[in-house]
């Protein structure tokens, strides 16, 4: 048996240490400390994916057009859990309510009564996707 | 024990990720050029497709069935297929990568383990984080391991995942399985064992040692082993390196002048130079290689190679490019129509092995290895492609890829939108 490699691709490091040529060495040499974004978000690298968000039914769910979410599959819905629903030919994401006969989606919309809670059965062609762990958006 | 953990349908799966309609729906994706079938979900298979049924003839299966048609998306199937090897490695100490698709496991030392729970729980896990379908096969033994996983998928009851080790269990699935679906068993000892009248893996296992040993070499008589329960076939979870490097292309439309030929064979040599670097390796010879469409019968043809030897094992960008144009030069003749071409670097020894000669320039080798260092770092850093060569033009391959799929995973301006209205 060998031990494998591991690699440690880290798309975005914040890392300020420089090197020094002559004079007093750094003390903070061998800190190894950095602030990685990559570990803060993405728990499960196997099983975290993004989407964008298009629409705006979970306005009050703080996830707004163009936003960016982070669906992790490694979590087991729960109830009142956000995730990306497969329903209707079409990926959508909803406050997912977990009952006994099935669930039921809700928008998160409390402005617009357009957006209806969604009731699923059993039989329904419906598929919780992925629960939503984190939401990316511009300032 | 050995597991093996082959992903079904793999490139029609992945296409199926972001695409959950297409689930129950025939799926097949295209190779290079979208030239043909590469991948087909059950119900394509069952429609009739064959693997490697070029688009044109299944055409009319396609129009009427509604089948879905992808073009090869390797950035999709790359980062699926590292995602199932990550949850494979949470499974077993150690994991060898087999090809993009199938992986073993080394489940030595792990004999107090329910395998057949095992089996299925790999299965189910990889469909759960990953939403790939996986058929895992446990077994004494890497050749019979695949065949236990080739079971998963003749028989939807095991769940995805089927062990397979008591000596009366193992004859009596071999007795079901050809001989010539055995994982080592070539074509032309297919040929052979027909002729025997050998059909079953059952039947080879019953073939005696010195007969197998004459016949079929040592390749054969490794299988006949490992199909009587005898473990023979390494474990290699550590890469090797390549011994050569190939790199080549068929063309969406045949090339006829030797500039447009030119481009693609650097963009060629560029991407096995990246390779061979990547292992570490130097490289004594590069080929180039062309050929024109023998599907096109009133066309003249030509096959034509040229070989070119450099004088120290190198790995750098120009030595190797700047050879692969003069070699391209060579091959090229006016007036015929190219549909395919290649550079295969070969001889390949070590970097870290190398001793250099006494008459090489050291000097001019050191400014070399940061050049072509410093190229490796910029295209590993903003993507591959953001430094060229000149006569590598746009850097990209002429192929048809009409019917591509989004890069999901890769790609920010991809990625898959969750509709909230």
């Amino acid at each position: 048996m060998h031990p494998f490699p591991i690699e440690e691709s880290t798309a975005l490091e914040f890392d300020f240490m420089g090197e020094i040529k002559a004079g007093f060495p750094s003390p903070a040499e061998d800190v190894r400390e950095h602030l990685d974004l990559r570990r803060l978000l993405v728990r499960h690298s196997a099983s975290t994916f993004f989407f964008r968000i298009d629409g705006v039914s979970m306005v009050d769910a703080d996830m707004d057009e163009g936003d960016i979410i982070i669906v992790d599959r490694a979590v087991e819905p729960y109830n009142g859990c956000k995730a990306v629903c497969f329903i209707d030919g079409e990926y959508t994401v909803k406050r997912v309510e977990i009952r006994p006969d099935g669930a039921v989606l809700l928008p998160c919309n409390d402005t617009n009564k357009r957006f209806k809670p969604i009731p699923v059965g059993k039989d329904d062609n419906f598929l919780i996707w992925g629960v939503v762990t984190y939401v990316i958006k511009k300032a | 024990m050995f597991a093996l953990a082959d992903c079904n349908n793999f490139f029609a799966s992945c296409e199926r990720v972001f695409r959950p309609e297409l689930n129950g729906k025939p799926v097949i994706v295209l190779s290079n050029n979208d030239g043909c079938a590469v991948a087909r979900s059950n119900e394509a298979k069952a429609l009739g497709i064959k693997m490697g049924d070029p688009l044109f003839k299944i055409r009319h299966i396609v129009e009427k069935h509604g089948v879905a048609v992808f073009s090869s998306n390797f950035a999709l199937y790359g980062d699926m297929s590292r995602r199932v090897q990550e949850v494979l490695r949470m499974f077993a100490p150690s994991v060898e990568q087999y090809s993009i698709d199938e992986a073993f496991l080394d489940l030595r030392g792990m004999e107090h383990c329910d395998f057949d729970a095992l089996a299925k729980q790999i299965s189910r896990e990889c469909q759960r984080l990953t939403a790939i379908p996986v058929s895992v096969g446990i077994a004494p033994t890497k050749t019979l391991a695949k065949i236990a996983s080739k079971l998963c998928k003749r028989y939807p009851k095991l769940r995805g995942g089927c062990y397979i080790h008591r000596p009366q269990d193992i004859e009596k699935v071999l007795s079901t399985f050809p001989v010539a679906d055995v994982w080592g068993i070539g074509r032309r000892s297919q040929a052979k064992l027909a002729q025997m009248g050998v059909e079953t893996a059952l039947d080879y296992t019953r073939l005696s040692e010195t007969t197998v040993r004459k016949l079929f070499a040592l390749p054969g008589y490794r299988t006949w082993k490992e199909l009587r329960g005898e473990a023979c076939i390494e474990f290699e979870d550590m890469v090797e390196p390549k011994q050569s490097i190939c790199v080549s292309r068929s063309f969406a439309s045949e090339i006829r002048t030797l500039p447009e030929l030119t481009e693609q064979v650097t963009n060629f040599a560029v991407s096995a130079v990246d390779k061979l670097r990547k292992q570490g390796s130097m490289a004594l010879e590069i080929s180039v290689f062309a050929m024109t469409n023998r599907f096109k019968e009133n066309e003249p043809q030509s096959y034509a190679g040229r070989c070119v030897p450099f004088a120290s094992p190198t790995a750098d960008y120009r030595t190797i490019v700047s050879a692969s144009v003069s070699a391209c030069a060579a091959v090229f003749r006016q007036g015929y129509g190219y549909k395919k071409a290649g550079v295969v670097i070969t001889r390949l020894i070590q970097e870290s092995g190398h001793t250099p000669s006494l008459f090489e320039d050291f000097d001019g080798a050191r400014k070399e290895a940061c050049l072509s260092g410093a190229i490796d770092s910029i295209n590993r850093t903003f993507g591959p492609g953001a430094v060229l060569f000149g006569i590598q033009g746009d850097g990209s391959v002429r192929m048809a890829r009409n019917h591509q799929s989004p890069h999901y995973t890769t790609l920010w301006s991809d990625l898959p939108t969750a509709k909230v209205e």
